[in-house]
């Protein structure tokens, strides 16, 4: 599904270069669910940022789904990403003003959906999260747990092979992080939709069968194991 | 995402922030306000002249005169003039006369050696006192002559064709008899004054046709040269003058093609004379009123001019504000050639609300004028509007300010188009 081979990425200020991914090699297969953990300024954000295809390598590759991205023009990176790719932020990044209804569908309208379409999706996604009632309210009377909630119907409503999630349950409370992780892990493990995690909580981390673990821009661990629920 | 779809999130983007919106508008809305009304000044004038010329037709006329010459000065411009006495002749000219006056054999002489002329028809000044159907209900007149190979557009019957005819003015007309078929055919008498010895003859005249409504023709009735001849005989025929106009009317051949025109424009004036034709003089009232409405343009262009840089304000502003926004669009897919376009439509928008505004209200305004002016002030000016708003000029003045709002766009367009996703979803 993905893999990064010999994945490197150099900033150059003043001079001098500062690298913060050395030498990665990953691959993720489909319908896994990985972690990416590490401190911050140990490159996992710029890594999830490589392998979501919103940045390029300063050296190696990254396959998607069989397609080298470093092939890809600007315009076909921007429908990878539309088409294949779902995100949810730890800052949501909704429009407050707008219904529930208008955020999900955003991905659709970018892509071009028909309106028959566009509601039927996003009813389905709404429905994946729990939240089906609330799609005519504002965005900004939700509470935090929901707005999570429609940013995971906003991830899914395009139908992508992948989803990336930023520190997803960073801006929650433990009870209503419980809720998410529970809404991500079951989409994973319920519709096979590939999951990357992206997070500093070690306990969000050890829920997942997968941990990779990085410092100073390289890999130092990465294990898979058994999660019994 | 959709053309359709850009421009309704851009209508919604715009209404986020209403106060602003509607301020960036309103500047707009003074630029094309004004812009609307200098253009509905403009076209009112040149309608206008249009209306008072639309009913004469000369095709195969050029008009001549003699060329005036500036008297040598010896005075520099900037300096003060010395004070002569003006030198009258008996009949209380300070000009010469001669300056200005051509014998008509002269005149005539011209077409000597020029194939394409036709006829030389001088402008006689006559000046008639009364018309009279009946005999006894007598009406002030005022008296033109239609040259040769001028036709005046008629309501009824037909232009001057033959010696002894006379078309009269429809207010005239209505006048004599609301059926104003009922009168071409009937005979006409006008009187008008002789002197050595002073005395008031007549002359009785078919009436061939009513004039369209125009306004030369609101007030003069015409009558052809020939009688005008006779008449003119009659007034001027012991005048020192006699036999010597300022201004002639030349009749071409039909048929006769512009360059031939042109060439005999230029031998005229090798001879002193000055000739233009019907379209020449039309041109050069045109092109009078063209300078004007531009120059009246010109500070209604200096209003949008400003008005631009509001709107780039405001975008700029707008993509700063919604920079998380555009990264989000952008990392969801949204390419850079739809978040230009998106703040592309907004200013577009920004300057279609703009032009709206200012043309429906210029237009209120403009009508409004209209109707107050035409019961007060202009009331002698019997069909002139001040403001004539054509739908060429409403369309000119739309897609000018759209295109000015499209520029002024670019700039914020481009910014927001240009914006790196993942930084834009760092911004603070």
């Amino acid at each position: 599904m993905l893999e990064a081979i010999n994945l490197s990425k150099t900033y150059t200020g003043e001079g001098v270069d500062y690298h913060v991914l050395r030498n990665i090699n990953l691959i993720i297969d489909e319908g896994e669910c990985a972690a990416i953990i590490g401190k911050s300024g140990s490159g996992k954000s710029t890594l999830m940022h490589l392998l979501a295809c919103l940045d390029t390598p300063s050296a190696g590759s990254i396959m998607f789904d069989g397609e080298d991205l470093s092939t890809l023009t600007e315009r076909q990176r921007d429908l990878l990403r539309n088409e294949k790719i779902g995100f949810v932020f730890q800052q949501f990044f909704l429009n407050g003003r707008e219904t529930v209804f208008e955020n999900v569908v955003l991905p659709m309208r970018i892509r071009g959906a028909e309106q028959y379409r566009l509601t039927k999706d996003a009813m389905e996604a709404l429905e994946a999260v729990g939240i089906k009632d609330k799609e005519e309210k504002r965005a900004k009377d939700l509470s935090g747990g929901e707005k999570q909630r429609v940013c995971i119907a906003r991830a899914l409503v395009g139908k992508p092979k992948i989803i990336f999630a930023d520190e997803p349950t960073g801006n929650l409370d433990s009870n209503t992080s419980a809720e998410i992780e529970k809404v991500l892990f079951e989409l994973n493990r319920e519709t096979g939709i590939t999951l990357i995690i992206v997070t500093h909580d070690p306990d969000l981390a050890g829920k997942c069968p997968r941990i990779i673990e990085l410092k100073d821009g390289e890999v130092i661990r990465d294990e898979k194991r058994e999660i019994n629920l | 995402m959709k053309f359709w779809e850009l421009a309704k999130i851009a209508n919604r983007n715009l209404l986020r922030s209403k106060l602003r919106t509607f301020l960036t508008v309103m500047a707009i809305f003074v630029g094309s306000f004004t812009l609307t009304l200098t253009n509905g000044l403009g076209d009112g004038l040149r309608d206008y002249v249009e209306n008072q010329v639309k009913n004469i037709e000369g095709k195969d006329i050029l008009f001549i005169r003699k060329k005036f010459v500036e008297p040598e000065s010896e005075t520099k411009p900037d300096e003060p003039a010395e004070y002569k006495e003006a030198t009258q002749d008996e009949a209380g000219n300070t000009i010469d006369p001669n300056s200005y006056l051509v014998p008509l054999g002269q005149a005539e002489n011209l077409s000597k050696g020029l194939t394409d002329v036709k006829t030389i028809t001088p402008r006689y000044p006559i000046d008639g006192e009364y018309i009279t159907l009946d005999g006894t209900k007598k009406y002030q007149v005022g008296l033109g002559t239609l040259s040769e190979g001028m036709t005046q557009k008629v309501e009824t019957g037909k232009t001057i064709d033959g010696t002894g005819q006379i078309i009269l003015p429809l207010s005239l007309a209505k006048a004599f008899d609301e059926n104003i078929n009922a009168l071409v055919g009937k005979n006409v008498t006008i009187g008008y004054k002789v002197e050595q010895p002073s005395a008031m003859k007549t002359e009785t005249l078919k009436i061939v046709g009513v004039a369209t409504k125009g306004f030369l023709a609101n007030f003069n009735s015409f009558i052809d040269t020939q009688t005008a001849r006779k008449i003119y005989d009659e007034q001027q025929g012991k005048s020192g003058n006699y036999n010597k106009f300022d201004s002639f009317t030349l009749q071409l051949k039909s048929g006769a093609d512009e360059k031939a025109v042109e060439a005999l424009k230029t031998k005229l004036e090798e001879k002193g004379f000055s000739a233009d034709s019907y379209a020449d003089r039309q041109k050069r009232t045109y092109d009078g009123i063209g300078i004007l409405q531009i120059g009246l343009n010109f500070f209604a262009f200096i209003a949008l001019l400003a008005a631009s840089f509001g709107i780039v304000n405001t975008l700029v502003i707008a993509v700063l504000e919604r920079t998380k926004e555009i990264g989000l669009q952008k990392a969801l897919g949204m390419g850079r050639g739809k978040v230009f376009m998106l703040f592309s439509i907004e200013s577009v928008l920004i300057g279609f609300w703009g032009a709206m505004s200012g043309i429906v209200s210029a237009i209120f305004v403009g009508v409004i004028t209209n109707i107050f002016l035409a019961r007060t002030y202009l009331e002698s000016f019997e069909g002139y509007s001040l403001f004539v708003f054509t739908f060429k000029s409403i369309v000119f003045v739309l897609v000018l300010v759209c295109a000015i709002a499209f520029l002024a766009g670019v700039l914020p367009a481009f910014r927001a188009s240009r914006l790196n996703p993942i930084e834009a979803l760092r911004y603070e």
